[in-house]
């Protein structure tokens, strides 16, 4: 007889099963995690169905004129450049005034009192787990409320870097092998520590922005997230 | 089919010949059209600006298989909120990638989907089969099997989860 726990990952793999063949994308996340292998199969025996895939035509023209804007740095004019960069400083530079601006958060929900707390909607520490459980060095994708983040560790303290690059407003992948967050959407990286890694065609952009991250007393790491 | 391009034909004309390749080679491991598009079209984004106008085929599909395994693990990682580390060899084990040829790839999925089945019991085999390939709704693999949908429910994750222990075993 199966037990609860197995009932509740049979309803979960269930429904990705079912999105899968009805040809849906796939809804998952970290309560998936658990499950991942079951949930990786379903995927790979769903893609069984076709045995070569080809793009479908209205994709390729799409990806054709994607791969068009995507040599930005080539045929983009100056102009564009600076106030692509001028937004994106703006965008960082409000981020830390923001970041300033945040109460030092409690261990509970922020009061409703006056002053700057008022500003801040509903500020508060989100639980990652044990420090432990992070390798030195090896960041690791979390989402604090609004806010996806990558967590690293370094020693007894972790930091916490937006996961969000600062050029366009693609999610940052991150490359083992270049030791780099790198964006999907442009030919634009950022080091461990959060600093552009410049290349020669590539224009300067602000360093990610880093959110209040603690560990506790019972070495739980938390992370201020909206 | 994929032709091989000729050789004087720049590295980012090249490349857009072998994301059929590599777009296949994702839609086997996403198992759907949606996610398989927003995949390649990030590996295109991610590899072909980096690309070096004189690379060799070869060497542009070797590219091309270690960004798309780098995005697929990415992905992945991102919607389980895990380190990619942890799941790179489940996305794609390096050894069996590039391929030769596109003919070699061509059937990769159905090759791959066998061999999982084949190494499964009969019970577990025939669940996902008339689940997967044939496209049965559960209450159809149940009428079909002479069990109930609570029952083939969990003997669906079951066999997936022995599915997932035979691509690691492998």
């Amino acid at each position: 007889m199966p037990d609860d726990r197995e009932q509740q990952s049979s309803e979960r793999v269930e429904r990705v099963a079912r999105d899968l063949m009805a040809g849906k994308r796939l809804k998952i996340g970290p309560a998936d995690a658990s499950d991942r292998g079951a949930i990786m199969a379903a995927a790979a025996l769903a893609g069984a169905r076709e045995p070569f895939p080809r793009m479908p035509p209205a994709f390729r023209r799409r990806l054709q004129s994607a791969l068009e804007r995507g040599r930005e740095p080539g045929v983009m004019s100056r102009r564009t450049a600076l106030v692509a960069g001028l937004a994106a400083a703006v965008g960082a530079v409000t981020g830390a005034a923001m970041a300033r601006l945040m109460p030092e958060p409690a261990a509970h929900p922020v009061g409703r009192g006056g002053g700057i707390q008022n500003r801040i909607p509903a500020v508060r520490w989100y639980d990652a787990g044990p420090l432990s459980a992070f390798k030195e060095g090896l960041p690791v994708r979390f989402q604090a409320g609004a806010v996806g983040t990558y967590l690293i560790r370094r020693g007894e303290s972790v930091k916490a870097l937006s996961s969000v690059c600062t050029h366009l407003p693609c999610e940052l992948a991150w490359g083992a092998e270049t030791s780099s967050f790198n964006c999907p959407c442009h030919n634009v990286a950022f080091d461990g520590d959060g600093f552009q890694i410049t290349t020669p065609e590539g224009y300067p952009l602000p360093p990610l922005p880093q959110l209040d991250v603690r560990v506790t007393a019972s070495g739980r790491v938390e992370v201020a997230g909206p | 089919m994929i032709e091989f391009p000729a050789a004087d034909v720049p590295a980012a004309q090249i490349a857009l010949e072998e994301l059929d390749l590599i777009y296949a080679f994702i839609y086997a491991r996403v198992g759907n059209r949606a996610d398989a598009e927003d995949l390649t079209q990030q590996v295109a984004l991610k590899a072909i600006p980096r690309l070096r106008a004189e690379a060799a085929a070869a060497s542009i599909r070797a590219y091309l298989f270690a960004t798309a395994r780098s995005v697929l693990a990415g992905f992945w990682a991102h919607r389980f909120g895990l380190p990619e580390e942890e799941l790179r060899e489940d996305v794609a084990p390096p050894a069996q990638h590039p391929p030769p040829g596109p003919r070699a790839e061509s059937g990769a999925a159905a090759t791959r989907a066998t061999r999982i089945l084949e190494a499964l019991p009969a019970n577990y085999r025939r669940v996902l089969e008339l689940r997967f390939l044939r496209g049965y709704s559960l209450k159809e693999v149940a009428a079909e099997t002479g069990s109930t949908v609570g029952g083939i429910k969990v003997m669906q994750l079951r066999a997936l989860r022995a599915a997932a222990k035979v691509e690691t075993d492998a």
